[in-house]
């Protein structure tokens, strides 16, 4: 097995180095990484709204593993791993709606939207459905531990994680205002991005404000650097919030409606945190959004961004032009990512250093993959 | 006229469960043994969950009597 050293990332900032190359060009590493980051704690796999109304099935296959995630008759979002009990068969292939049993295509055993097997016809033969052998209250969906929040919904596939509760309590709390509905934008509220780097990149690049002034220069006129500060929960989360955010309007002036409640401090705050491991968590006073990092490969990553709003009936016309501002901003950050994928390659880079003062965020987040690595291979041992 | 076999396949054809879950209830009925019954009833059955039929339950439940299924 591969081990790259870690000890220069977990070093202070002043003295850390980041992660080795082979955390961003190696399989063997990403498949490491893919389940001490990704498997093992608490991913962001899709928006609730992938499936809006009962009945609604969508098949994702996350970092290989094929799943479904379905709103069951109760209403509710659920996940199982995409297959049938018997032969493993994939259950459904495209999205669509159930409009009462999932029916496997080969045998046609048949499923609950809340995963219980309902029918396994010829089972004991022809006519028979029914067999000794074959007890259909242990042979449901294989469900996926998960759990919805910020209108994304996390898994945990490995089955073991603390409950979501316990592994994000302290961004939740910070946060807590937020916990209210939150209403997706819609069609035009949502967008991909695909990106030439890895994952990681992606967050250590959202983490930090320091790059703003080169590579978001509209931000100057009204969020200067000095309006940006710091975020970091060690072990936790990381980010950075702005003290002067500008609300849009649309050509008459008007505004989105803000969330209820909110203290005074979000009339001109905002704030942008990673979840650890892959989703990019932004809230406003009217308007927050959640982007869920796909690992497509070592290489490559799939964006998936999704605005949300306090009620939903906002303007339409406000909401394209939010979505497209939002488009333009993460649009400029892609040339950076992409520019550190392929310095990544780079046979002498030492993973680089981290400016004391404005690299926090994104060090915090070096360490945290650090020292998930490192638990991981202790327990290995 | 299309026979029940030939209504059959077109509706399979399509993949219309509403109409294959008629047609094999039909069957069903026209089934001169307790096997063919029983065969054409869980296709019926079948079909009549993945459109989330109300006939549902009265399948099943013929087919339970005939002791080939059990409740859920």
């Amino acid at each position: 097995m591969t081990r790259t050293d870690l000890s220069k990332v977990r070093r202070p900032i002043a003295q850390a180095n980041g992660l080795p190359n082979a955390h961003y060009t190696s399989q063997t590493i990403f498949d490491e990484e893919k389940h001490a980051l990704l498997f093992d704690g608490w991913a962001g796999l899709a928006a609730a709204s992938d499936v809006p109304e009962i009945g609604d099935a969508r098949p994702i296959e996350f970092l290989g593993i094929p799943l479904l995630l379905v709103r069951d008759r109760q209403g509710d979002v659920r996940v199982f791993q995409n297959i049938c009990r018997h032969r493993g068969m994939i259950l459904v292939s495209q999205p669509r709606k159930i409009e009462g049993a999932i029916r496997c295509p080969y045998h046609s055993w048949c499923y609950s939207t809340q995963g219980e097997l309902v029918s396994t016809p010829h089972v004991g033969g022809p006519g028979q459905n029914k067999h000794d052998g074959i007890d259909r209250d242990l042979l449901g969906l294989l469900a996926v531990r998960s759990h919805i929040w910020m209108g994304v919904v996390w898994v945990n596939i490995s089955g073991d994680a603390p409950s979501f509760e316990e592994t994000n309590g302290a961004l939740i709390k910070r946060w807590a205002e937020f916990d209210k509905p939150l209403f997706h934008g819609g069609p035009e509220s949502s967008f991909t991005l695909d990106v030439n780097c890895n994952w990681k990149l992606a967050v250590e690049n959202y983490c930090e404000s320091y790059h703003l002034p080169w590579v978001h220069p509209g931000l100057n006129s009204y969020s200067r650097l000095e309006d940006h500060y710091h975020i970091e929960i060690p072990g936790k989360f990381s980010g950075q919030g702005t003290e002067v955010y500008r609300q849009i309007r649309d050509d008459s002036g008007e505004l989105f409606p803000d969330f209820e409640g909110l203290s005074k401090k979000w009339d001109t705050a905002a704030e942008y945190i990673t979840s650890f491991p892959n989703v990019l968590l932004g809230v406003h006073r009217d308007h927050t959004f959640a982007i869920i990092l796909e690992p497509l490969s070592v290489e490559k990553t799939r964006e998936h961004v999704h605005i949300f709003y306090s009620t939903p009936d906002t303007d339409a016309g406000l909401r394209r032009k939010n979505a497209r501002q939002w488009k333009d901003v993460f649009e400029e950050d892609i040339f950076v990512v992409e520019g550190m994928q392929r310095g990544r390659h780079a046979v002498s880079f030492d993973g680089g250093r981290f400016s004391p003062a404005m690299d926090g965020p994104t060090h915090l987040f070096h360490d945290w993959v650090a020292g998930r690595l490192e638990s991981r291979r202790q327990a290995a041992m | 006229m299309k026979t029940l076999d030939q209504q059959l396949l077109a509706a399979h054809e399509i993949g219309d469960g509403r109409v294959l879950m008629e047609l094999y209830a039909q069957a069903a009925e026209q089934a001169d043994t307790d096997k063919a019954r029983g065969f054409y009833l869980t296709h019926a059955l079948v079909f009549a969950l993945e459109c989330g039929a109300p006939q549902v339950s009265g399948l099943r439940q013929q087919l339970i009597d005939m002791g080939r299924d059990t409740p859920v």
